[in-house]
Formats: C-alpha cells, sequence, structure tokens
C-alpha cells in the first residue's frame, strides 16, 4: 500500500529547482550580501 | 565510487530531512579541504624554516590525496553520502562566482578561441572513440556514451545521453567508470606532462579544459598547476559544456532515426533542456563585473568565495574515486577509453600549440 501511495505522488515530489538553477540563485544571493556589505573581505 | 554518480533521482523526500541529511557529508568536505589548506601551509613553513628543498604542494592536491586515501582504505558511512553527492553543486556554485573574475572581453575573446577549439576537439574526438568503439568491438551504445563522454563533459554528459538515446544503465555505468577513472589519471599527468613542456598558465588552461573530461577533474586538473590556468581551464571546459545539447541531439536522432530510442519532436526545447544553465550565471556574473556592480574588495570576496566551494569540490573528487569499484566495471571500455583518453590528450595539447602560435595565448 505504501508503495502504492509513493508511486501516485511522486510525479508531484520533483524537486523544486534543479542543482544548476540552485548554483545560480545561491551565487547570486551570496553576490548580494558581498555588495551590500554584509559580508566582507572574504579571508582564503 | 561509480556506484555514486547514479543518476539523478525524480523523487525527493521532506526537503527539511533532505538538508539535513546532506549536513554531514558536506562538513566532511569542509574538513577535508580545510585540513588540506593547513596541511599546504604548515610543511611549507616548515619546509623553509629548516631550509629544505621541498616542492610545494598545493591545497588542491592535498584534498583530493586525502578524499583519495579515505575512500580507497576505509569504508564511508551511509550517512555521508548525501553530502558527498553535493560536490557537483559546490562546482557549479564556485564556477558561477567564478564569473566575478572574468572581465567579459576576457570572456569572449578567450571563450571564442576555446569554442573554436572545443568544436574541432568534439569533431575529431567523436570520430576517434566511435572508430575504437568499432575496432574494440564495443556494444554500439557504449560506444556512443563513451564517444560523448570524452567529447565533451564527462559524467553529465552520459547521464544526458543515456535516456536521449535509450541505452542500458549498464553501459552508461561502464562509461561513467572509464571516464571517472581517466579523470583521475589526467589529474596528476596533465600537470607534470605540462611543467616538463613549460607551458604558460593560458596554454596550459586551454589544454586541461580542452583535454579532461570531466568538469570537476578539469578544474582540480587547471588548479593544479595554477591559480590563473585554473580560471582559464574552468573557461575552456564551460565553453565544452555549452556544446552537450547539440552532441546529444545529434546522436538522439541518430539513434531514432534506427528506431532504437525516441524521435525528438521539439529540437529547440530540446536543446535547451540539455544546456547546462549555471553557464548563464557564469556569464552574467562576468557582465555584472562589467559593468562595475562590485568594487576591487568586492570582487576579490567573490574570487575567494569561489574558491572556498572549489575546496569542497576538491575533496569531492577524492571521496568519490574508488579504484576498486571500477576495476568491477570491466577492462575493455577501460582500455578504449584510455587509448581514446592519450590520443585527444596529444590531439588537443596539438591544437593548443598551434593556437598558441596563431594567436599568441
Amino acid at each position: 500500500m505504501t508503495a502504492d501511495t509513493s508511486r501516485k505522488t511522486s510525479p508531484s515530489k520533483a524537486p523544486f529547482l534543479s542543482l544548476d538553477a540552485w548554483a545560480v540563485v545561491i551565487a547570486l544571493a551570496l553576490a548580494l550580501v558581498v555588495k551590500l556589505g554584509v559580508l566582507r573581505n572574504v579571508p582564503w | 565510487m561509480a556506484t555514486s554518480t547514479s543518476l539523478p533521482a525524480v523523487e525527493r523526500a521532506n526537503p527539511v530531512l533532505t538538508a539535513l541529511g546532506i549536513v554531514p557529508g558536506v562538513l566532511l568536505l569542509a574538513g577535508i579541504g580545510y585540513a588540506a589548506k593547513i596541511l599546504e601551509r604548515s610543511i611549507n613553513t616548515y619546509a623553509k624554516s629548516h631550509h629544505w628543498t621541498f616542492p610545494n604542494i598545493e591545497y588542491v592536491l592535498w584534498a583530493i590525496l586525502i578524499g583519495l586515501f579515505i575512500s580507497n582504505t576505509l569504508t564511508i558511512p551511509k550517512v555521508f553520502q548525501a553530502g558527498i553527492d553535493t560536490y557537483e553543486f559546490w562546482l557549479k556554485l564556485g564556477i558561477v562566482l567564478l564569473g566575478a573574475r572574468f572581465v567579459l572581453a576576457d570572456v569572449l575573446k578567450l571563450g571564442g578561441i576555446s569554442l573554436a577549439l572545443v568544436v574541432i576537439e568534439i569533431t575529431l574526438s567523436l570520430a576517434l572513440m566511435t572508430f575504437l568503439g568499432r575496432l574494440f568491438k564495443l556494444k554500439p551504445k557504449l560506444t556512443s556514451l563513451l564517444a560523448i563522454g570524452s567529447a565533451v563533459c564527462g559524467v553529465s554528459a552520459i547521464i544526458a545521453a543515456k535516456g536521449a538515446i535509450d541505452a542500458d544503465d549498464e553501459d552508461a555505468s561502464f562509461a561513467m567508470a572509464a571516464i571517472l577513472a581517466l579523470g583521475a589519471l589526467a589529474l596528476f599527468t596533465f600537470p607534470a606532462i605540462a611543467h616538463g613542456l613549460h607551458m604558460n598558465d593560458v596554454s596550459y588552461g586551454l589544454w586541461a579544459g580542452l583535454g579532461v573530461d570531466n568538469t570537476a577533474e578539469a578544474t582540480a586538473a587547471g588548479a593544479l598547476y595554477s591559480d590563473a590556468a585554473g580560471k582559464v581551464a574552468v573557461l575552456a571546459k564551460t565553453a565544452r559544456n555549452a556544446m552537450i545539447g547539440f552532441v546529444v541531439l545529434a546522436y538522439a536522432i541518430y539513434w531514432s532515426s534506427r528506431g532504437q530510442a525516441e524521435a525528438v519532436t521539439n529540437k529547440a526545447a530540446f536543446l535547451w533542456k540539455k544546456f547546462p544553465k549555471f553557464i548563464l550565471g557564469f556569464l552574467f556574473m562576468s557582465l555584472l563585473v562589467g559593468f562595475h556592480a562590485f568594487d576591487k574588495s568586492q570582487v576579490t570576496s567573490l574570487g575567494n568565495l569561489s574558491k572556498w566551494a572549489f575546496l569542497l569540490t576538491f575533496a569531492g573528487v577524492g571521496l568519490r574515486t574508488n579504484f576498486r569499484d571500477m576495476s568491477k566495471q570491466g577492462l575493455r571500455p577501460f582500455i578504449v577509453g584510455a587509448l581514446g583518453e592519450i590520443l585527444i590528450a596529444c590531439l588537443t595539447l596539438g591544437l593548443v600549440v598551434g593556437a598558441n602560435r596563431i594567436w599568441g595565448l
């Protein structure tokens, strides 16, 4: 029964964003944080 | 760890649980990366203070070596696996952030040269791998996967092509194992050969981007030579990745014309679906820097964030390379792959030397 339920619901469980999209979104968010001066002089 | 490069799952569990599930593995990646940085610094300091002549081993190599040691001598508990698999996310994040360190004019110039070389490299690589696959009597679809993997961008290209040409899981695993094993070897051979040939950073970066198949390994092979070579390697590899849709589309049309794969009805939609979108992020970041959206210290910060993301990737490259698992995949695909890769490495080296003479890289 459990297996049947999961099979029916699986299409709606597709990822919200692809890996590429996540990488771009997080990179832009980091760029914004750096631009606003919240994150400064990141060391290496 | 060839098995860890499994095809992406469609189903996802609760997002909160998924996020928590990756924490141990990400901490392991970060721990290995940071240990690599500390090792590089402390060994250099120790050697200098004792007046030793000791080769400078970069953090990139330490991260890979520590990862290789762990994955090939210990059994990594399952709890770390989900986090280790995020190495590809850190790679893409690092590439997008690296866009901030490129002026758009450089991207257009070097990217243009890379693209011209990429077209030649892809054409010759596909022809060569197809010839070798037939010579060694490999299954035709396995030959196609090996050809796509070695011509374009390793594992991602094989995953993209697998569904499009309706290849077996087993063939995809063979092809991925061969590409990953050869990528691991390239990490050590490419920088050594380049040092022997006294190549400059741009030439070597182009060669690593064109000749090393998997994006993570190409990035690491570039960074192992120098920071500047690493930048160029990423740019050349990105230009190569951009071609993935065209190559997979050509193979999909070929196999559907033989009635062995589904027909492609909407080619434009197919190309967009297969196009690696993070490349757009990389270009956008470069465009922002071109419009002076960031000052100098902010660009440095973004560049350093990119390095941190790559550090986690390099640790992941070592951790997911398990030679025992790879050896189980059989010798013939590996021999075909190895022969092809050696010839492609020579060919791309010739292309880069030629480009250097024409454009003065």
